[in-house]
């Protein structure tokens, strides 16, 4: 019967008429399945666990000062700031850095090595750490200061102040963690020695951090206000490049670590790309469907003679809809899965161009990609079904 | 299965119909399963019109056509495939083959149209050979004489099951010999399945037994 009925309807169906329309759907169904797929690599791009760095979720803030900046409580976080920040959607996390208000110097207690230098230190929560050395905590009666300083500071000092100076070695990190510091405390009446050493380096912070407990402390002893605002604030975020942050930021006026916020733009881009491209692949699905649809009908009319005669001789509508279905929707599906597998071959080539590059996506095409595909599936199931209806209803 | 005409009238031909007098024509007719009904039209008085309207072929007419008890015109295109797959079958004067197809395709298509063919592959090629066609089986039908087409076209209709066959002119283009052996198939083949038909033709005949004649 199958082998009948195609004889009848096949000479109605011209080649290259077919092939014209299944290229034209062939096109549209690969760029649809592209652009999903090229947003997919992104966003893998972004947050996949093999691209993230440990630090690139967290962010110092501080106000920007300028020549008008008279005050320095001007550059302080108020209560209503910190508020605001918080309840921004792309922060989960916020931390203050408070403030010395004392002064503090650093010199050395061997002659070996002499320098001294004024100090300042600063405090921050150890959930914001980026290191988190066992030797990090103070309690009270404590006299070892633990401190925790900037790598870029040993990089400083070894490729310029060590360079510069006759008689400054170049220092490794495991050498400055050993080398026993004077750190002098002064203020509201006092000033004290204490005995201090660098425990760990800090990526994420830029500042010479002691333990918080030692903050308050030494605020309470030496302090010559009890209490003041923090001028910097550290937060989590969930994306860093994520345009909104930088856009709230650049609208307050504030300033942080602009590396880490500079993939904004090209995240705006890239994104505005991927909506170009899936925009195009959608009005091509949209062409595609509908160039499909008009060759069904096409098809369907030029053998409508033929079905007209056969539903005479008693083929019954759910016969001849079942055999139209199945003469046209499987080279459809076919179609669309050559399409998910020239993706899938594209996707293996870009994994090893952008492994290159230090970049890392998944080998398979996505998830959301075989969606996509699944969706376009049933899309197409529908435009031959409702055509194929209407036409043997007719 | 019956078939019930109820004061049938063919709305290009009524004022003719309403003029003179017919049997069937604005009367109440029946043709039930058994019957071997001849009707006698000479030409012009509508047998082709009469086949398309018990056909459902068209719809311009008044009164009512039931398929047991059911206006046709009530009946959908699914349920109207069914009956023309298991209880009704026909021979079309204009015979209706799919001409790019081979005579036995023709044949085969019906056949198999329904889950439950009237009869098996086997006994197609006898009555190809009863009706002295075999030797154009293979052969595309628009290649095929008309008389062989109307063979062809004869057997195509019982090769299916039916409780009533249709026919218009079947044998126009047969000679008497051709004639006696596509009647006799057809006795057979009515008598096998216990069905009836009813046959249009210009004037009277002896082909077969008829239970009863009418007139157009």
């Amino acid at each position: 019967m199958k082998q009948l009925l195609s004889k009848i309807i096949q000479s109605g169906i011209g080649k290259s008429r077919k092939l014209a329309a299944m290229l034209g759907l062939g096109l549209a169904v690969l760029f649809i399945l592209m652009a999903v797929q090229i947003h997919a690599d992104f966003y893998e791009l972004l947050y996949g666990k093999k691209s993230k760095t440990d630090s690139a979720d967290f962010l110092v803030i501080n106000k920007t000062i300028s020549n008008r900046t008279t005050d320095k409580t001007a550059s302080f976080f108020t209560e209503a700031d910190i508020a605001d920040v918080k309840a921004q959607p792309f922060v989960l996390k916020l931390g203050t850095l408070s403030a010395a208000n004392f002064e503090s110097s650093v010199s050395s207690f061997s002659n070996a090595l002499p320098f001294r230098s004024d100090l300042f230190f600063e405090s921050v929560p150890d959930e914001f750490l980026d290191v988190k050395p066992s030797d990090w905590h103070w309690k009270e009666g404590q006299l070892d200061l633990p401190i925790i300083i900037p790598s870029f500071f040993l990089d400083l000092y070894n490729s310029g102040m060590a360079l510069s100076m006759e008689n400054m070695p170049q220092l490794s990190a495991e050498t400055v963690m050993n080398i026993p510091l004077r750190i002098t405390i002064g203020g509201n009446g006092k000033v004290e020695d204490w005995a201090g050493h660098v425990v760990a380096q800090s990526d994420r912070i830029n500042s010479i951090l002691v333990p918080e407990s030692f903050m308050k402390f030494a605020n309470e002893k030496y302090g010559y206000e009890k209490k003041t605002a923090p001028a910097r604030i550290v937060i989590k975020v969930k994306d860093p490049s994520d345009p909104k942050l930088t856009e709230y930021l650049e609208h307050k006026g504030w300033k942080t670590n602009t590396e880490k916020t500079r993939f904004s733009h090209i995240r705006k881009i890239v994104n505005g790309v991927v909506a170009v491209t899936g925009g195009i692949g959608l009005v091509l699905l949209l062409f595609g469907l509908l160039v499909f649809s008009l060759f069904l009908q096409l098809t369907i009319t030029s053998c409508k003679n033929d079905i007209a005669l056969l539903q005479t001789l008693g083929i019954s509508p759910k016969q001849l809809k079942g055999f139209l279905i199945k003469q046209f929707l499987p080279s459809q599906i076919l179609l669309l899965i050559s399409g998910l597998i020239i993706v899938s071959v594209l996707q293996v080539i870009l994994k090893q161009i952008l492994t290159g590059y230090d970049m890392h996506i998944n080998s398979f095409v996505s998830v959301n990609t075989i969606i996509a595909a699944t969706l376009i599936g049933v899309v197409l199931w529908f435009v031959n079904k409702s055509t194929i209806n209407k036409y043997i209803e007719s | 299965m019956n078939i019930q005409l109820n004061q049938l009238i063919p709305i290009p031909l009524k004022e003719k119909i309403l003029q003179g007098s017919s049997d069937i024509w604005n009367n109440n007719v029946v043709i039930s399963k058994g019957d071997y009904l001849k009707i006698v039209a000479p030409s012009g008085t509508g047998k082709t019109t009469l086949t398309h309207i018990l056909w459902k072929l068209r719809t311009d007419y008044t009164g009512e056509v039931q398929y047991d008890g059911c206006n046709i015109n009530g009946i959908n295109a699914q349920v109207m495939a069914s009956f023309r797959q298991q209880k009704l079958s026909v021979i079309f004067q204009d015979l209706r083959l799919f001409g790019h197809l081979t005579a036995i395709e023709n044949i085969e298509l019906s056949r198999i149209k329904s889950a439950t063919p009237g009869v098996g592959a086997h006994e197609v090629l006898e009555m190809a050979e009863t009706l002295g066609v075999s030797h154009i089986l293979n052969q595309k039908a628009n290649t095929c004489s008309y008389g062989e087409q109307q063979r062809v076209a004869i057997i195509r209709s019982l090769v299916q099951p039916f409780e009533i066959l249709v026919m218009d002119e079947p044998f126009s283009h047969l000679d008497e010999n051709n004639t006696l052996k596509a009647a006799g198939l057809i006795e057979k083949v009515c008598k096998q399945n216990n069905a009836g038909f009813v046959l249009m033709d210009l004037d009277e005949d002896s082909y077969f037994e008829y239970t009863h004649s009418l007139k157009l």
